[in-house]
């Protein structure tokens, strides 16, 4: 019975795995065609493996600088992101006050505003403050992913008995060394789950780094990625091929994650 | 000692953060957005130019270098918004952060009409004098120059000469909207001999095809210029007829995915040029000289053997392609008197000197909107760019008045409209009494 | 006191001030700007009251576009948050592919929207196309060329997209709840269906109060793959929302009158939203 169970929950597995993959089959099949083979057969098998797309896009995109690019601002965005947003959301959950419900109402509530409405006033702002290009973007992601991000720790932070706390106020610790040493490890969990999300948000936006980035060498992937496509027609081809070098590196650093993510899930559960 | 070092960060950063705030206000009042600055720090006069042809991107900073290399006091810097939608909004913010390009494109008069503060007026540039007749009309205003035109672009319906050999046809003598109809019929009756899926692609999914280019035929007939659709409060659709002719032409003789005329909405441009056509699916699509690159990318031999067909439109005009100018430059008038006559300088260098019109021609396969290209090396080497000046040549063109249409009013009213029409949503006197209504409505405030 | 006060905003000051310049006084300028004839470009704008948000009533396209959001919200949250809940479970029962399971679902969140609008696109037209004529079905010829194909097409595209987005929050969930609890519900002789119904939902009621905000505001904000996938085409019947903003900004150039829509946009995603939020958030176990 076990063992029937086992064996179809497998196949469900694999199926769903397999629905999931096509679109990833269809870029990459796609990026070893001359852009000829391409109309004439979208589904099939590429005749030859021709690395040709492979290597006009690297040169194209200048891969290394712009992947450097997109790095920095990632990190560095997510470092900021993670520290200040956990701080916050700790401190919004802990604090019984009509202050503390309202901030955390306008962060969650702001989660609904549509980017574009906001869009030309902000690089307004921006502009006029000096904060543009990678500062000012790290800066920015700050801004748009606290809400999330605060809105996710508030509801892990909920589940951490607020018996850790006063003990520790008990120790002699104060606040900071509350939350770095006791509270910031127990979020792990969450850590990573907002890490991941935020990590591929920023990884992968287009419209915010088009409006605030102004310099070619600053240029992110995805930025650049829009070269292939013109005013009138798509170097398919070509996107393909960039698309996917552009998405070894993130599965490589995902499965790599995946590790931490048990590892950080088990940690956070011994209370 | 560890959180101390923490909380110092910590408070740094929101001193920091305070102070942008108070920098926020003041800084407020002040309307300027010149960065002064960043232009005098440097020996050099730096020029930022802001373009959206991602076509020419690689020629364009290839031909800057040559200009630095001759004017080394000058950096000029490229940047290019891929996308091709995206223009608009990407100059509009760069605007709006201060971060104002010395050099950037407008399209027509309601841009001159929206950045008209911005233009610096360009009339006493050499090149003026150059350009065609009519040309500079879209950017003219109080006799006044305030673009430099890009190129000229041409479009009509484009024919795969080794087929219409093939079926006997005489493209040459088309001239008219009954000879090119006889033309498609004797196509539709030997597809299968031709091994042609159908005589047309027609992509309505392109609005700009549509709503832009097919509707120019008829409307370019009605108004004369760019100027006067601008100026126009209402539109009559006089060559209604003759629109619906072509499109009804196109659609009922257009490869259709599922059978239906409605899904000739999901066609978009790949499919029509770079699929139907390269593949020698289809003798003729509605396209401009800007399709040879498509072609060529996918079969050259086809590509070298293409050419343009009139847009015949029965009433009017019927043996013209419609010609214009897709895009000028501008200076922005913001900038420091250097950095504006190096911006001048450039564009002068790039369009009137030996060198920036072999680059004009040859690198970015542009068909010039000046006079002064002449001799063999200045030719246009592919033949759908041929093509069009030999319609120039012979009188045979009709102007762009699209430019002149309500923003948003061609594409996404009278596109819109149009693809209602072919699924059957719409019938062709709703289209044209719902766009007469939409363009008026736009024109009233 | 005053302390905790200071402490209070060395915790929540830096998101705070970062958010307020990028969001909250963006915001508030553009709602300033709907009740002016700003073009996006002019320095001087002079106020015109509640004209933009006339214009914005009388502009069908606007209500249309409401009337599909709404429809395609409703269907994408449904589909995302079973589905995404679906795949969380499988990736939790301990097989040994769970972890590369889990990268798989998670993988369409590796592209970003527009480009996987333009994938889809692909995939809907060419891709469909291909498969059609060769198994002879007619339903997959013609896809995105109506209003019916184009909502399916974002559907099928955005519950392929988020599932693999929400798994991740549910699996959180799931693994937050005590091994013990679940052991104990097997020797009491809970079956499968038993112990999620009974001890896997109420637990995690704050992941699915996550989940169902998340899709619940992305699809109605949905833009990026709106705009590469459909366009809003054919005939504008595709265009959501956020989509209807951004093409009055920029193609009518009516910038006043979009910031008008984005106020009332807002409003009623707020509305929306929080409801939900109170609602799901009653049943949540505090721990």
């Amino acid at each position: 019975m076990n063992k029937q169970k086992k064996l179809i929950l497998r196949i469900i597995s694999v199926l769903s795995a397999g629905l999931f993959l096509v679109p990833f089959y269809i870029m990459l099949i796609n990026s070893f065609k001359t852009k000829k083979q391409l109309f004439l057969d979208t589904l099939g098998f590429p005749k030859t493996f021709d690395f040709n797309n492979y290597i006009v896009a690297w040169e194209r995109l200048e891969f290394l600088k712009v992947f450097f690019n997109s790095l920095i601002i990632t990190v560095g965005s997510l470092t900021i992101v993670i520290i200040f947003s956990s701080m916050a959301a700790w401190m919004l959950q802990r604090t019984k006050s009509k202050l503390s419900t309202f901030i955390f109402f306008v962060f969650v509530a702001s989660m609904l505003i549509p980017f574009q409405a906001v869009m030309l006033p902000l690089v307004r702002i921006m502009g006029k403050l000096n904060l543009l290009n990678m500062p000012g973007l790290i800066f920015m992601y700050l801004g748009f992913q606290s809400s999330l991000s605060i809105f996710l720790y508030h509801g892990f932070v909920k589940g951490i008995p607020k018996a850790l706390d006063e003990a520790a106020i008990i120790d002699g610790c104060n606040s900071f060394q509350i939350f770095w040493y006791i509270i910031f490890p127990l979020l792990k969990p969450i850590t990573i789950t907002v890490s991941v999300l935020n990590a591929v948000w920023i990884w992968n936006d287009y419209l915010l780094p088009s409006l605030v980035i102004n310099k070619e060498a600053s240029h992110t992937i995805p930025l650049r990625i829009f070269f292939f496509f013109g005013e009138y027609t798509k170097q398919w081809h070509l996107a393909m091929a960039g698309l996917t070098l552009a998405i070894i590196p993130v599965i490589i650093f995902y499965f790599f994650a995946q590790k931490h993510i048990i590892k950080g899930v088990t940690d956070g559960s011994v209370k | 000692m560890k959180s101390k070092g923490k909380l110092m960060v910590i408070l740094s950063l929101v001193l920091v953060f305070g102070l942008l705030i108070t920098g926020c206000g003041a800084d407020d009042t002040k309307s300027t957005t010149e960065n002064s600055s960043d232009e005098n720090s440097a020996a050099k006069v730096k020029v930022n130019i802001f373009q959206f042809k991602v076509e020419v991107k690689d020629a364009l900073e290839d031909a800057a270098e040559k200009y630095m290399a001759e004017n080394p006091n000058v950096e000029l810097k490229i940047q290019t918004v891929g996308g091709g939608d995206d223009y608009g909004a990407a100059l509009r913010s760069k605007f709006a952060s201060g971060n104002e390009p010395a050099v950037f494109n407008v399209g027509g008069p309601q841009d001159v009409a929206d950045w008209k503060n911005k233009l610096e007026d360009l009339s006493d540039q050499s090149w003026v004098d150059l350009a065609y007749n009519g040309v500079l009309d879209g950017v003219t205003v109080d006799d006044k120059v305030f673009g430099l035109p890009f190129n000229q672009e041409g479009y009509g319906f484009i024919y795969n000469k080794s087929i219409f050999k093939k079926a006997g046809i005489e493209a040459e003598s088309i001239k008219s909207y009954a000879e090119l109809k006889a033309a498609v019929e004797k196509l539709d009756s030997q597809k299968e001999e031709l091994g042609l899926k159908s005589v047309f692609a027609f992509p309505a999914k392109e609005t700009w095809v549509t709503g832009l280019h097919l509707s120019n035929a008829a409307l370019s007939n009605e108004f004369e210029n760019v100027l006067k659709a601008y100026e126009s409060k209402e539109v009559d659709f006089k060559y209604g007829e003759g629109l619906k002719k072509l499109i009804d032409l196109q659609a009922d003789y257009a490869y259709k995915p599922d059978g239906t005329k409605g899904s000739l909405n999901a066609v978009d441009y790949a499919t029509q040029v770079e699929e139907l056509f390269s593949l020698e699916q289809v003798a003729i699509i509605q396209q401009g000289n800007w399709a040879y690159g498509s072609i060529a990318g996918i079969d050259k031999q086809v590509a070298q053997n293409v050419g343009f067909l009139p847009m015949p439109v029965v009433g009017s005009t019927e043996d013209s392609i419609p010609v214009g100018i897709p895009m000028y430059w501008a200076v922005n008038n913001a900038k420091s008197k250097e950095v504006k006559d190096a911006a001048k300088d450039f564009l002068s260098w790039l369009y009137t000197s030996e060198q920036g019109k072999k680059i004009v021609i040859n690198d970015f396969g542009f068909i010039p909107a000046l006079r002064g290209y002449e001799g063999p090396e200045l030719e246009p080497s592919d033949p759908l760019a041929r093509d069009i000046l030999k319609y120039s040549n012979q009188d045979r063109t009709m102007p762009w008045v699209f430019m002149g249409y309500p923003s948003g009013w061609g594409m996404n009213v009278l596109g819109t409209n149009i693809q209602s029409y072919l699924a059957g949503d719409m019938t062709w006197d709703q289209l044209v009494k719902d766009s007469q209504k939409e363009w008026a409505k736009a024109r009233e405030e | 006191m005053k302390k905790n006060k200071l402490i209070f905003w060395a915790f929540v000051g830096p998101s705070l001030l970062a958010f307020t310049l990028v969001v909250l006084a963006p915001l508030l300028m553009g709602i300033y700007y709907s009740f002016t004839n700003w073009n996006g470009i002019a320095a001087n704008v002079s106020f015109v009251g509640l004209d933009n948000y006339i214009e914005m009533f009388n502009d069908s396209s606007f209500l249309d576009s409401f009337i599909f959001t709404t429809k395609f919200t409703i269907v994408s949250v449904i589909a995302v948050n079973a589905i995404g809940f679906a795949l969380a479970l499988l990736v939790t029962r301990g097989l040994k592919i769970s972890n590369f399971l889990r990268t798989i679902f998670f993988m369409p969140n590796l592209i970003g929207g527009l480009i996987l609008g333009f994938i889809w696109q692909f995939i809907f037209t060419k891709g469909f196309a291909a498969l059609g004529e060769l198994t002879g079905q007619g339903w997959l010829l013609g896809w995105l060329s109506n209003q019916e194909t184009g909502f399916w097409g974002l559907a099928i595209l955005l519950a392929w997209k988020m599932s693999g987005y929400v798994m991740v929050i549910y699996v959180a969930g799931i693994q937050g709840i005590p091994e013990e609890l679940v052991e104990a519900a097997k020797i009491d002789g809970a079956n499968a269906w038993e112990r999620v119904k009974h001890i896997v939902f109420p637990l995690i009621r704050p992941a699915f109060t996550a989940s169902l905000f998340l899709t619940l505001s992305n699809s109605f904000k949905l833009f990026d793959p709106n705009l590469s996938l459909t366009s809003g085409g054919p005939a504008r019947s595709t265009e959501m929302l956020a989509l209807n903003i951004y093409k009055t900004a920029f193609t009518f150039r009516e910038m006043g009158v979009a910031q008008a829509k984005a106020v009332i946009f807002l409003i009623v995603v707020g509305i929306v939203t929080l409801t939900q939020v109170h609602f799901t958030k009653k049943g949540e176990v505090e721990m």
